[in-house]
């Protein structure tokens, strides 16, 4: 049966989104809604409610790492865990996104298991599963 | 066989002159990039060429394992298709001639498990064609970069054009235009002997858990 926990999925190429949506639904989370950069995610982040953020990092306007640390400054929506999914390769991307409060790291290209496997990680670890 | 002909004399001086003409106009730009202290700039275009080379030559890798992954998956999948069509008119055909023996004899049964199963193999070869469409956000990514470095060149070599223009000629500048450059390195396209860069998901989670994440 679908969980009722909703998604919010970050990401500045469509592919991407679809991608993730889709991967998501197979794996029972029908529950999602997009946002093509990190400024238009902190809007929807705050005018509704999320129970996990699936981010890119390099984006327009708003990037991944300047969302994260937004959520994470933000009262009311620092319990939300981030997943970041990115192409950023870099160790100290990744330590960085660690550092900050990210829940999780996927590089890209990645498999449908990985990402199944560390949203329930992420789920089971805060308590939402 | 046909032989290549020597050329003839007119041919000869005329390519002579193309090339002394490209020797000039050569000798004129270094005259001009040095005059205007631009040779450092033209340096670091140098330099990053090969890296573009790099990029081009990744985005060219990727569409093409992507091409390869969808086609394949494609036949496989296919292969499940017609499978099933054939059993199901076998099994079509049965049911006609005897249906309480078709039953009986556990072909229908056998059918459906069948059908069950080539279900899941196919959607599991459709969700690897989904997959395998992850090539364009990150080859999207590179060509941002190439065409960052490409819109650069043309940016200084247009400025170059203006400052060694003869006053008659003189144009007006036009203004440069702002491109969205992604500030992150973006994929990693040359992974070798690099030890900065990660290479595959595993050793991600290796790093995490050695800093305790």
């Amino acid at each position: 049966m679908a969980k009722e926990l909703r998604f919010l999925i970050v990401d500045d190429f469509s592919t991407m989104r679809r991608i993730v949506r889709n991967l998501l639904k197979e794996s029972g989370y029908v529950d999602a809604d997009e946002a093509e950069d990190g400024a238009i995610a902190l809007q929807k982040l705050r005018n509704s409610n999320f129970d996990f953020v699936v981010s890119d990092i390099n984006m327009p306007n708003v990037n991944g790492f300047q969302l994260l640390s937004e959520i994470k400054k933000d009262e009311k929506l620092k319990h939300i865990p981030v997943l970041m999914v990115t192409a950023e390769a870099r160790k100290e991307d990744i330590v960085m996104a660690a550092q900050q409060g990210a829940a999780g790291y996927i590089v890209k290209p990645f498999t449908k298991a990985t990402l199944e496997d560390k949203v329930n990680h992420i789920l089971t670890k805060v308590g939402l599963k | 066989m046909t032989q290549a002909l020597p050329p003839s004399a007119p041919e000869h001086a005329s390519a002579l002159e193309v090339h002394q003409q490209i020797g000039a106009l050569t000798r004129q730009l270094h005259d001009s990039l040095n005059g205007l202290g631009l040779t450092a700039k033209v340096q670091d275009w140098a330099g990053e060429l090969p890296d573009a080379k790099s990029r081009l030559s990744y985005i060219a890798r990727l569409t093409g394992e992507a091409a390869e992954k969808v086609l394949n998956q494609v036949d496989e999948a296919k292969a499940l298709q017609d499978h099933i069509a054939a059993e199901t008119r076998r099994i079509g055909e049965l049911i006609v001639k005897d249906p309480v023996a078709a039953v009986a004899k556990g072909h229908v049964m056998n059918f459906i498990s069948e059908v069950e199963l080539s279900s899941k193999k196919v959607d599991a070869h459709l969700t690897e064609i989904m997959m395998a469409q992850d090539f364009h956000d990150l080859t999207g990514q590179v060509i941002a970069k190439v065409v960052n470095l490409a819109a650069t060149i043309e940016e200084q070599l247009v400025q170059l054009l203006i400052q060694t223009a003869p006053p008659e000629a003189a144009v007006k500048a036009p203004v440069p235009h702002a491109p969205y450059v992604p500030a992150l390195s973006g994929p990693a396209v040359n992974t070798d002997n690099n030890p900065d860069v990660v290479t595959d998901q595993s050793q991600v989670d290796d790093l995490l858990a050695s800093l305790g994440f």
